[in-house]
């Protein structure tokens, strides 16, 4: 036995004395084959902003070839586990990640991709972007760079994978647990209007993640001006004169 | 045959009265024109001298001298050049006409120029919101609008040197390469 297997095995008997994990080693088998799992078959969503997406195509491809990974591009945010923000938000933008972040089904991990998503990269002057993407949206994983070769994307997969794995990249309760934060700094760029076809807080309530930090003044005026959702209306563009 | 076109083009633009012309190569001409005769100037040019493609109008903010430089490029296939006539008009109203009965891409231009210096073509198609559909505060191209002051006032930043980092340094660790040693 190792000495990392060891001080496993003492941190494991340290939280089954604190009731923090059950005695029987058997308990989370199926847990761990399910993270396990989920780990090998990570569905990454075809959606890029900025310039960093210019790396993925090498890292996606033969080259470098995340598929041995069991990564592969997905087309659709409903069928997508990752979210990769590669490269500056917009705030046009951020409208449309936050959408499709909330259509992702449960658990779904966010990865920001170069400086900007870090802390306003080389676009810190611009009024029009949107700086540190995870006042916004809960981030699993941050890789730096301008922009990040696609050996560094893959490294910050495989921390993903491991964080999987381990069941430590719980980032997308945090969207729930502390759903008025980031809510407060979506309504101070978009408006008090905001509001998304998802129901969050229902949702919440619903998986039972509703904890005190869910609700707050954002959602209380999210639920003042919150207006029942209708199907959309088909119709061309406009009734002006086409230019 | 291109050539002699030119040579007939330079002849004739230096005939025409209060309009500077100045041939920057055999490809590019620049004029510089009073606002009021511009669009008899583009009319000109496209009707008797083949400038029927408008590339672009482009904007330039002189907030010392109080105006605004509209530059509207436009090429001919038949000479292979590009005219680039500039005209000025005053910051204040910023109110200038459009051409697009002439180019019918101008109003796309001027609706792009509306919106980031606050120009209003007069008989443009289209003068409302085109790209920064979220965007409430002054059109941000003008130089007096502060982009720094302003992203300092509406963003929060991370720190770069937050207080785990500090307890680290305390302890003797910290960066081990710092950017500057490395440039």
């Amino acid at each position: 036995m190792s000495k990392d297997d060891l001080i496993l095995r003492k941190e494991r008997q340290l939280q089954v004395e604190l009731g923090q994990q059950r005695s029987n080693p058997l308990a989370h088998v199926f847990d761990n084959l399910v993270n396990f799992c989920r780990s090998r078959s990570l569905f990454m969503l075809h959606y890029c902003t900025g310039c960093g997406a210019i790396e993925l195509p090498p890292a996606m491809t033969s080259r470098f070839d995340m598929e041995r990974l069991g990564i592969q591009p997905m087309v659709t945010p409903r069928q997508a586990d990752i979210l990769l923000i590669t490269g500056y938000v917009s705030i046009k933008t951020l409208k449309r990640i936050i959408l499709t972040y909330e259509q992702m089904p449960a658990p779904k991990y966010v990865i920001g991709i170069c400086s900007c998503t870090v802390n306003g990269g080389m676009y810190w002057q611009s009024y029009a972007t949107a700086k540190v993407l995870k006042h916004y949206l809960p981030v699993d994983v941050y890789i730096a760079g301008c922009m990040p070769r696609p050996e560094a994307v893959i490294e910050g997969l495989q921390d993903l994978m491991e964080d999987i794995k381990s069941g430590r990249a719980n980032s997308w309760k945090k969207y729930f647990h502390n759903y008025d934060y980031y809510l407060g700094n979506q309504q101070q760029l978009f408006g008090e209007d905001w509001q998304t076809p998802t129901d969050i807080i229902a949702e919440a309530r619903h998986y039972d993640l509703l904890t005190e930090q869910t609700l707050g003044e954002h959602t209380a005026l999210l639920e003042k001006h919150q207006k029942p959702l209708e199907a959309l209306e088909m119709r061309l563009q406009g009734q002006k004169q086409p230019l | 045959m291109s050539k002699e076109l030119n040579l007939w083009l330079d002849k004739l633009l230096n005939d025409i009265e209060n309009v500077k012309v100045e041939r920057k190569s055999s490809r590019r001409i620049r004029i510089d024109v009073e606002s009021d005769a511009l669009p008899a100037l583009l009319e000109l040019l496209q009707g008797h001298a083949s400038y029927v493609h408008l590339s672009a109008i482009s904007c330039v903010d002189w907030v010392d001298a109080g105006e605004f430089e509209l530059v509207y490029h436009v090429w001919s296939y038949e000479t292979r050049s590009l005219v680039s006539a500039h005209t000025r008009i005053p910051r204040e109203p910023g109110i200038y006409l459009s051409i697009y009965d002439l180019y019918e891409p101008a109003g796309f231009f001027e609706r792009d120029i509306h919106e980031m210096f606050g120009v209003y073509f007069e008989g443009s198609p289209d003068m409302e919101k085109f790209i920064l559909t979220e965007w409430n505060g002054p059109p941000p191209m003008r130089k007096e609008f502060d982009s720094e002051a302003f992203v300092n006032q509406t963003f929060e930043f991370e720190d770069y040197r937050p207080q785990w980092l500090q307890d680290i340094e305390e302890e003797g660790g910290g960066i081990t390469t710092r950017p500057e040693d490395v440039r």
